[in-house]
């Protein structure tokens, strides 16, 4: 990999795709190259919808939001995982290769399924508030109280995406499918600290309390590394070992 | 042709949608939701600043109700909103918020004791209330008289989001993501239905159902620059329209976000000035004071954004490579706050600027952001034109934003209108209506009509390309459907884009890939994109007047007398170049506030005699009435609440009622 | 909720974590007690009667030693099992990883591939030498040793093992630390940085001073190579009748 250069504006960029499209039974992996003249303030989002404008109209990716908010573009960027649309092609080399991200399932080019797997992930382990008479809930009265500072920390780890980075950064979630790896892992810990959750920890036990879980995990930190929103996961998973363990 | 019964079809993952399916699966209807995207994708997840509830609690927001939020959303609508619905939005608000709460939503709450705030530019210190420790807290936002935005940060789409698809997943609701509704079935006025396709495989297919509803967000991708996500297309609106029997209203009236970031459009949320944060011009001189003294940048948004286009038109702007633009300034706040309140925005700025907005400024254009117009209802939600068709959020002209929408009110409208049509789709599904005798055959003329329609484009004998003309008609519509409009801006856009839905007639696909093949995405969708930008234009150009959004350079007065009357487009000619566009009237007899000054932007418009006579009928109403508390003064004006579901009537309990 | 847990999940994870803990406390003292070597033939020996109980029972008891081996074995059975679980358990997921690991480039991913390598490294040389030492349990001393080492040809599984140990032990004390991780997110990613530093200082540290030991031990005995087996006789007892 040639170093990362400086700005420079006009440069051409090689971006190097890694193409399938499984609806095609004649379709083979394989990487194609694409040549873009770079502008200013190009984003990976910019040069991809450039691409299928210009050069090949079947080219398969996912953007909704652009703005890194909603965690649809996770793909490997140079092989990292990363949101391509907040991705500029100023910060990387000429040539960038894009795979789809790995452990999901594929449906084209760089666009891959994590939906399905994130609702799996849900239905796995219930990250919703399991609370008693949540259909008949008073609304017309005055709220719960909750302390600000709890508020706040309940923000900071429901602030994942389920874009995905986190398992396809995991070399454990790679070699193990039903791992469920650090988004499911946080959010366990979300519903934990939560006190209208009403499940004990016996009951999260029954959820993570194996190797598919959180003791699954073998600390390689690829998640808390290549988090896009730079959640505390490490620190989470190890609290949710600890907390498992003494169970 | 894959057919599957259902009692609801919810199309569109978003807020509104997932609120609506909880409600109607609660009511023991069977749902289905469809979703372009993952749900927990959709667009509702970008909603930043906050959701307006009147809930009171903080001290900024204290001596907050119903009654004053529903005075802020009129004026604010520049008196296009039906009031009987913002009488409903407004009561349902807290309930939506309280319910969110008990599942789930992390909202900042109230911190009792001292904090500092920054107003106007300077640091104030408040004090806030023991007993409000803990409830719910709001923040300022732009055209509202109380700090009434609730919030998370500023992700509070995110989490509003999350915990309703989580809570929907519970319900085990099943959501059949990356599925395009592409036709509604419909026979008879009534809706059935919609055609299907699976944007991964391009299989079409059938889904069948008593109640259909469509909650598919906004169409902001028909301008060039907006704030909307790239899913925004608008295509429950569109094939609403293509029944030739439902209605879209008020297409026209299309708002402006003031601070979207330049030049990428992407939205920093309006709690950013709402927090205390000002916009400076080229030579860093704080401007909007000298045009709105009483609100300045709090204005709402449909007058900021036009301030600060003449601003720009005056020759202050700033200047960057990619041209003319303004600076928003939350440097005063401080990177503590930042780092909490607005730590969304700093992550924007510090990927898509490579700026730390706790140490720079942040260059700003207005972009389009919302459609307060979209697939007509009423008050239940439900289709006038076609039974069986509900509509929920920005894609339903449900009509509590009129011309203008405030604020935080979307995210709120999503989840009180999905919280009201949940209700009425499930006592439609249960009424004698709600009978759904339907042949397969119809079922499969539908399917053969969309498959017929697909093959057309794919056929080979055209010459047009689709992302061209995209490209033609957002250019069209951000140069001429903008901020300021004129006949010879708006001729020249429906002129380009009867121009462009000829041509895209003729469109030709380079690419024959199998599954979904994104160019014939693009080529049907742009078919449709085109008849929605039409329908905006055409009812611009037709609108004589400037009311909120709508802003005509040559008609510059809100015109009462004429324009009391909300736009309605159908297009019941296929092969039509044009809408037919029918008003219809609002009447001021039956208004609880008569046109009048919104308290910012011109204090000049045209009159209607009924305001007068309006005005003076409830001051006998409430003379007559005599001494009575604020629920039976406004009992006596303006009942609405026989349109409520039962269980969403009861009195909003507040910090400080007196029990 | 009446349903039984399955603790083992959470026994074993503990479990794994703890051996390790004891294994690595070990193999440092390990190290101390062995390089006291650098202090001379004398120093090293009275290392050595004491681990036999000489200084307690006032006659060496080289079956302690076996004993300690064997405690020891027993712990590296136990971790080596528990590990195990975790290693790639066919050709799909060692591929998966092996790219992954490739492609991403990070480094504690690759870390965490050392520690694989390096364990099942040590299955082979740790086992050798936990042998020798339990069947010869009174074939150690500053004579008997460094015969062992060079006279032996010992040397060469020394170097791999050593080497081996400590980049195992020193990556699996900053993993431990990492997956138990007590302290808050605010402060993790600093002090993160300064235990992957600490890791690498304690991981230099300790391959020096097993270096430096074990030039010594190879020292001494190529020197003593022509009266290999002669076992060494500290100047202060030259007329007692019991030394290795």
């Amino acid at each position: 990999m040639s170093a990362i250069p400086v700005q420079q504006v006009g440069r051409t960029l090689y971006i190097h795709i890694l193409r399938h499209n499984p609806c095609d039974p004649l379709s083979e992996a394989h990487l194609q190259t694409f040549e873009l003249e770079e502008a200013d303030a190009m984003t990976l989002f910019i040069a991809l919808n450039e691409i299928r404008e210009n050069h090949d109209p079947s080219l398969q990716f996912d953007f909704v939001c652009r703005a890194g908010i909603c965690g649809s573009c996770g793909m490997i960027i140079n092989g990292r995982p990363g949101l391509a649309c907040r991705t500029l092609t100023k910060d990387l080399p000429d040539n960038i290769t894009l795979a789809p991200l790995p452990a999901f399932e594929l449906i084209g080019d760089l666009s891959v399924n994590t939906g399905k797997w994130m609702r799996g992930m849900s239905e796995q382990l219930e990250t919703w508030v399991h609370s008693q008479g949540l259909e008949n809930a008073d609304i017309d009265s005055l709220e719960q109280t909750m302390e600000p500072e709890l508020a706040e920390q309940l923000y900071e780890l429901e602030r994942c995406i389920e874009c995905g980075c986190c398992i396809a950064a995991c070399g454990t979630a790679l070699m193990r499918e039903d791992f469920i790896g650090a988004v499911g892992l946080n959010q366990i810990t979300r519903f934990q600290l939560d006190p209208r959750d009403q499940r004990s920890d016996a009951q999260f036990y029954q959820l993570v309390g194996d190797d598919s879980g959180v003791f699954g995990c073998m600390t390689l930190l690829g998640c808390e590394d290549m988090c896009p929103k730079q959640l505390p996961l490490a620190t989470q998973i190890a609290f949710l070992r600890r907390r498992m363990a003494m169970v | 042709m894959q057919i599957i019964y259902t009692d609801v079809l919810v199309i569109g993952g978003g807020l509104a949608g997932q609120r609506a399916a909880i409600g109607a699966k609660r009511r023991g209807q069977e749902v289905i939701v469809l979703s372009l995207v993952p749900a927990k994708r959709s667009h509702s997840s970008a909603a930043q600043g906050g959701m307006q509830a009147s809930l009171g609690n903080c001290l900024g927001g204290s001596g907050d109700n119903e009654d004053i939020h529903f005075t802020d959303t009129v004026r604010g609508s520049d008196w296009g909103a039906d009031q009987d619905v913002v009488r409903m939005f407004t009561h349902t608000a807290p309930k939506a918020i309280r319910e969110l709460a008990a599942w789930g939503v992390p909202w900042n709450r109230v911190q009792r004791g001292d904090r500092q705030i920054t107003v106007n530019g300077e640091k104030q210190t408040i004090t806030e209330k023991d007993e409000a420790h803990g409830l719910i807290t709001s923040r300022n936002f732009g055209g509202t008289q109380k700090w009434r935005a609730c919030y998370v940060a500023d992700g509070t789409g995110h989490a509003m989001l999350y915990t309703m698809s989580n809570q929907a997943i519970a319900a085990n609701i099943p959501v059949h993501e990356r599925m395009e509704a592409i036709a509604l079935i419909h026979q008879d006025g009534r809706c059935c239905g919609a055609i299907v396709r699976n944007l991964m495989t391009g299989e079409l297919l059938a889904y069948v159902a008593k109640a259909t509803c469509i909650a598919t967000g906004g169409f902001g991708r028909i301008y060039r620059v907006s704030t909307n996500a790239i899913i925004n297309e608008g295509m429950g609106a569109a094939i609403a329209l293509e029944t030739g029997i439902a209605t879209l209203g008020n297409m026209e009236a299309i708002q402006f976000h003031p601070t979207g970031i330049f030049p990428a459009g992407i939205l920093v949320t309006e709690g950013c000035r709402g927090d205390g944060g000002l916009l400076l011009d080229g030579s860093q001189h704080r401007f909007m004071p000298d045009y709105e003294p009483e609100k300045a940048e709090l204005a709402s948004r449909d007058v900021v954004s036009r301030r600060m286009e003449e601003h720009i038109t005056a020759g202050h702007a700033a200047q960057s490579r990619f041209g003319e633009h303004l600076w928003l300034d939350i440097r005063l706040l401080g990177a503590q706050h930042i780092n909490t309140k607005l730590r969304e925005v700093k992550e924007i700025c510090q990927y898509f600027l490579g700026v730390d907005p706790a140490h720079d400024l942040i260059p700003v254009r207005p972009a389009q952001h919302y459609s307060m117009g979209g697939v007509r209802t009423n008050h239940r939600g439900e289709s006038p034109q076609l039974r069986g068709l509900f509509s929920a959020g920005e894609s339903a002209c449900w009509d509590m934003h009129g011309f203008n929408r405030l604020g935080g009110n979307s995210v709120a409208e999503t989840v009180v209108a999905g919280m009201i049509v949940g209700e009425s789709m499930a006592d439609f599904c249960d009424s004698a209506d709600g009978a759904l005798n339907i042949s397969t055959s119809l079922v499969e003329h539908f399917g053969k009509q969309q498959q017929q329609q697909l093959g057309i484009i794919a056929d080979p004998a055209g010459n047009e390309s689709a992302f061209a003309l995209m490209k033609q008609m957002q250019e069209t519509m951000t140069a001429n459907v903008g901020i300021f409009r004129d006949e010879p801006r708006l001729q020249e856009a429906v002129t380009t884009l009867q121009d462009l839905q000829r041509r895209s007639r003729n469109i030709r696909l380079r690419s024959s890939a199998a599954g979904a093949n994104p160019e014939l995405v693009a080529a049907y969708r742009v078919q449709r994109m085109l008849k929605l930008a039409q329908c905006v234009a055409y009812g611009a150009l037709q609108r004589n007047e400037s009311r909120g959004a709508h802003f005509r350079a040559d008609y510059p007065q809100r015109n009462d007398l004429d324009w009391m009357r909300r736009t309605l487009a159908s297009w019941p000619d296929a092969e039509a170049d044009l809408p037919t566009l029918n008003y219809e009237d609002l009447d001021i007899m039956r208004m609880e506030i008569p046109p009048g000054w919104r308290g910012y932007g011109a204090r000049d418009y045209i009159d209607h005699p009924d305001t007068a006579r309006r005005q003076q009928q409830i001051d006998t109403l409430l003379g007559e009435l005599g001494p009575a508390d604020r629920y039976q003064q406004q009992e006596a004006v303006m009942p609405f609440k026989q349109l409520l579901p039962e269980h969403l009537r009861g009195t909003n309990q507040r910090l400080g009622d007196e029990e | 909720m009446s349903k039984q847990l399955n603790l083992w999940p959470a026994r074993m994870d503990l479990l794994e974590s703890l051996t390790g803990l004891l294994l690595v406390l070990f193999i440092w003292g390990h190290m101390f007690f062995e390089s006291s070597i650098l202090l001379g033939k004398d120093a090293m020996l009275w290392v050595t009667r004491m681990f036999e109980g000489a200084h307690i029972f006032d006659k060496p008891y080289p079956l302690l030693v076996s004993g300690a081996v064997a405690a020891i074995f027993v712990l590296i059975a136990v971790h080596a099992i528990l590990a195990l679980r975790k290693f790639p358990g066919s050709y799909r997921q060692y591929h998966s990883f092996h790219r992954h690991m490739g492609a991403m480039r990070h480094a504690d991913t690759t870390l965490w591939y050392v520690q694989v390598i390096t364990g099942f490294a040590m299955f082979f040389l740790a086992s050798s030498h936990l042998y020798v030492v339990f069947v010869q349990p009174d074939n150690i001393g500053p004579y008997a040793s460094s015969d062992r080492v060079w006279t032996g040809r010992f040397w060469i599984l020394y170097v791999l093992l050593l080497i081996s140990v400590h980049l195992h032990a020193g990556i699996g004390m900053y993993r431990l630390a990492m997956k138990w991780w007590p302290f808050k997110a605010a402060s993790a990613a600093l002090a993160r940085k300064r235990l992957k530093l600490a890791m690498w200082c304690v991981i230099a540290f300790f391959l020096c001073l097993g270096s430096a030991s074990l030039v010594t031990y190879m020292k001494i005995g190529y020197e003593h190579a022509d009266r290999a087996g002669e076992r060494y006789v500290p100047a202060t007892e030259s007329n007692h009748p019991v030394s290795n």
